[in-house]
């Protein structure tokens, strides 16, 4: 081989692989080493958009509006939440409820004085806590270990460490409209939650829940509260705006009209055209077989 | 004895074909017909079931007009801000566009409107399916050789209007989702490099949303884009029939002939007959699948947005590529190009089809095989061919199936940035897989002797004396096909010899009516 060829050869090659290899270098970004934490640790501090409350022993027990009542659980439950708390909370929360199980681990585990009964509720009523997986990134709905007077007891107990809210909604859904609860899942939930409500991943393993089977109070909570990366509603929804959403998720979303036939799990274009591919074209391709064969 | 004529003798003296030929024959003596008839209706179709699946586009392309008739009977393309007081009630008192509305309504409170909606959906989606599924036919077995190139260029101008329109109809209802894909597609149109501004403004009528976009869309939905579809339709069957159908090679069947079923009988009752079948299925899925309900998105709104949206399925390789693309973007000489849309919205897709329209010049340029082809060939007879095919649909498949990293990663529990990660190496290592292990099994296949036939089976029976014999079964229908005795053509006319005669004097050239 002469020279001149060979050198040519081997530019060609270079030319080759910083083509290829410039874009991948561009395309692969050096990851972070620590990931972000995603629980919440905040101390929750919202305050629903009302001029009038109304306190009882010390306790808001309304924010003016007759959509939602929140209601404070009894300080009587106090010794037998704590009982409760210590059996199934502690570990990693800590005996004081602070998020310090034991010297050294501060900041590991969600501080949970203050943070109001409808947030304790919400948790353990929802089947998250006591979690699974504690390294879990998400905790994911599951049947709850804890019934709903021993979840009302250890709200009961962790609130009278620092009385604070919102306290636990109860939702008077009959008054609400419905259509107005549509506009505003839209505007407000349906980017994660997807407009039929059934969740979606989100970016590193956290995911918006499905919203299926989630019962009214669990769902106010949950705009009240802003459980893991959902954002907290509290200044710019109303009682009535939370109850209006709160029966759309309920009626229309739980239980959503399809008039049209199957719904397909609500899945959109991926399920249609799963089954325009394999039902439609496949169907009509093999009956094309059938028709197409005979003599 | 009586004077009076019985039925019998009518019919007699009516000729053999009665009152159809009689008209026939009226028809002939002023248009013609008779000869273009004829070689319509002997047209020779080879029995291949291969040969329906285009069958199914033209039927599914048929059941659109027709449901797309009735849907342009309510609908209202306007983008005029109405508020809903309808019978869906979740909806009650929302403010909307007027296409909105028209479409709800259409769904709700027009009798058969939302199996009409669902089966013009169903059908848009069946449509480009069988498209893609007829074209890789045709490519597979290389169909598109001379002399059909023509024809293989219009199959994909077909196909691109068919995912342009698909889109432009998916975009009517004004729903949140469409909606959000009308979005897209004016980032799409800002991407193209320098002029990029002016043809969005200019597709818009302005900056986004605009008012004008609903009733442009609907004219081209409706009137442009099908007109021009069905033009094209048109002239491929007319190539069709004036090049004759491809053939795969068998006994009898040559590069000057055409083994098969005539157009009349057997191939009219054939056809007809799947017509009903594509129309029957397209109606099913259009009664028990429900399908973009828009009711349940709302109206759009561009502060709204609903996560999990995707296109539907024959823009889904554009919307994986999009999703796919790492965030890159050119700054300069006054100007941004924002390469994470233009790369795999505009260029890509622009290769992809640019690609597939010179497919045939470039495999004449590389085999060097400018002859007539009027034989098939199987797709292990062309290894590299079918390798290079299999690569490509295995891109655009890898694409297709990134469209839904929310889906997977939600459905499977997994971490969304890694089914990101793991589609952008499927999606560039692909090809480079599929390529090889196509062209692999394709030449084994070519060279495995008697791979592709059927096997002879063996019935295997029992004598009363408990002796077991096997005999070959009866040879398949296929297996011996005898090339039938030409069948004498029914004549209606009587044709009159052409006299020879010719007194071209002068310069003018006579011309015989015939």
């Amino acid at each position: 081989m002469r020279p001149v060829n060979t050198l040519r050869h081997l530019a060609r090659y270079a030319l080759a692989v910083a083509a290829i290899g410039a874009p991948l270098a561009w395309a692969l970004p050096a990851h972070a080493a620590n990931g972000p934490v995603y629980q919440t640790s905040r101390h929750n501090a919202g305050t629903p958009n009302s001029d009038v409350v109304t306190k009882k022993n010390g306790q808001i027990t309304s924010y003016g509006d007759s959509a939602i009542t929140y209601n404070v659980p009894s300080p009587a439950l106090a010794a037998l939440g704590q009982a409760l708390y210590l059996q199934n909370c502690a570990s990693c929360h800590g005996t004081e409820a602070n998020g310090v199980p034991a010297a050294g681990t501060t900041g590991a585990f969600p501080n949970l004085v203050g943070l109001g009964p409808a947030t304790i509720d919400f948790w353990i009523e929802s089947g998250r806590m006591p979690a699974a997986d504690p390294r879990a990134v998400q905790a994911p709905r599951r049947l709850p270990r804890l019934t709903h007077d021993q979840a009302l007891a250890i709200a009961a107990w962790i609130n009278s460490l620092s009385p604070s809210y919102p306290a636990i909604p109860t939702v008077n859904v009959k008054s609400a409209n419905v259509a107005q609860g549509a506009a505003l899942f839209a505007l407000n939930c349906a980017a994660c939650h997807t407009i039929e409500g059934d969740g979606d991943a989100l970016a590193r393993s956290t995911f918006a829940p499905s919203l299926r089977n989630i019962p009214a109070t669990q769902v106010a909570e949950a705009i009240r509260t802003g459980p893991g990366n959902m954002p907290r509603f509290t200044g710019n929804l109303s009682d009535y705006q939370v109850a209006d959403i709160v029966k759309y998720v309920t009626t229309e979303i739980q239980h959503p009209r399809n008039p049209g036939g199957l719904g397909l799990g609500g899945l959109g274009p991926v399920a249609e055209g799963f089954v325009a591919l394999l039902v439609g074209v496949a169907v009509l391709a093999l009956v094309g077989f059938w028709v197409g064969e005979r003599q | 004895m009586s004077d009076t004529i019985t039925k019998r003798q009518r019919q007699r003296a009516g000729g053999r074909y009665g009152a159809v030929g009689r008209a026939l024959g009226e028809l002939d003596d002023r248009l013609g017909v008779a000869r273009g008839g004829r070689t319509f209706l002997d047209k020779i179709f080879p029995d291949h079931w291969s040969f329906m699946l285009g069958e199914i586009a033209l039927y599914s392309f048929v059941i659109l007009l027709a449901t797309g008739v009735f849907l342009a009977l309510y609908y209202v393309p306007s983008s005029t801000i109405v508020t809903y007081h309808g019978s869906y009630l979740p909806l009650d008192g929302m403010q909307m566009t007027q296409a909105y509305q028209s479409s709800v309504n259409l769904s709700f409170a027009v009798r058969a409107g939302l199996l009409m909606r669902q089966m013009h959906h169903w059908a848009a989606d069946i449509f480009i399916g069988s498209m893609v599924v007829h074209m890789a036919r045709v490519f597979f077995t290389g169909a598109f050789r001379k002399p059909r190139e023509l024809n293989w260029t219009i199959g994909v101008t077909l196909l691109t209007l068919a995912i342009v329109n698909g889109f432009l109809g998916y975009s009517l209802p004004d729903d949140l989702v469409s909606g959000t894909g009308i979005r897209i597609a004016y980032s799409i149109i800002l991407s193209v490099p320098l002029v990029g501004t002016y043809l969005a403004f200019w597709v818009f009528g302005g900056n986004y949303p605009g008012t004008v976009i609903l009733e442009r869309f609907f004219i081209l939905h409706v009137l442009v884009v099908p007109g021009i579809m069905l033009a094209l339709v048109t002239l491929h069957l007319v190539l069709l029939v004036r090049q004759k159908h491809t053939q795969f090679p068998g006994e009898g069947r040559t590069e000057d002939n055409v083994v098969g079923s005539p157009m009349f009988p057997v191939f009219m009752a054939k056809t007809t007959g799947f017509l009903f079948i594509v129309a029957g299925v397209t109606a099913a899925m259009g009664a028990f699948f429900q399908i973009n309900p828009i009711w349940q998105f709302g109206p759009y709104d561009a502060a709204r947005i609903s996560y999990a949206v995707q296109p539907d399925w024959y823009m889904g390789f554009l919307d994986g590529a999009l999703r796919i693309f790492p965030a890159w973007q050119f700054h300069g000489f006054g100007h941004t190009i924002p390469l994470e849309v233009t790369i795999p919205a505009v260029i890509f897709p622009g290769l992809v089809f640019g690609l597939a329209y010179a497919w045939p010049a470039l495999e004449r340029r590389v085999t060097g095989d400018h002859a007539m082809h009027n034989l098939l060939d199987r797709p292990s007879d062309r290894p590299k061919r079918t390798a290079a095919g299999v690569a490509v649909l295995a891109l655009v498949s890898m694409l297709f199936i990134a469209s839904s990293t929310d889906v997977i990663a939600n459905y499977f529990k997994v971490s969304l940035n890694t089914v990101l990660w793991t589609m952008r190496i499927l999606v560039l290592i692909s090809p480079f897989v599929a390529y090889p292990i196509a062209y692999k099994i394709a030449k084994e296949l070519h060279e495995t002797k008697g791979a592709g036939r059927r096997k002879v089976t063996n019935v295997v029976t029992r004598t009363e004396s408990g002796e077991y014999v096997a005999v070959p079964a009866p040879a398949y229908v296929d297996d011996v096909r005898e090339e039938l005795e030409p069948t004498p053509v029914p004549v209606f006319i009587e044709e009159t010899e052409p006299t020879g005669e010719d007194d071209a004097s002068g310069g003018v050239r006579v011309v015989e009516r015939d």
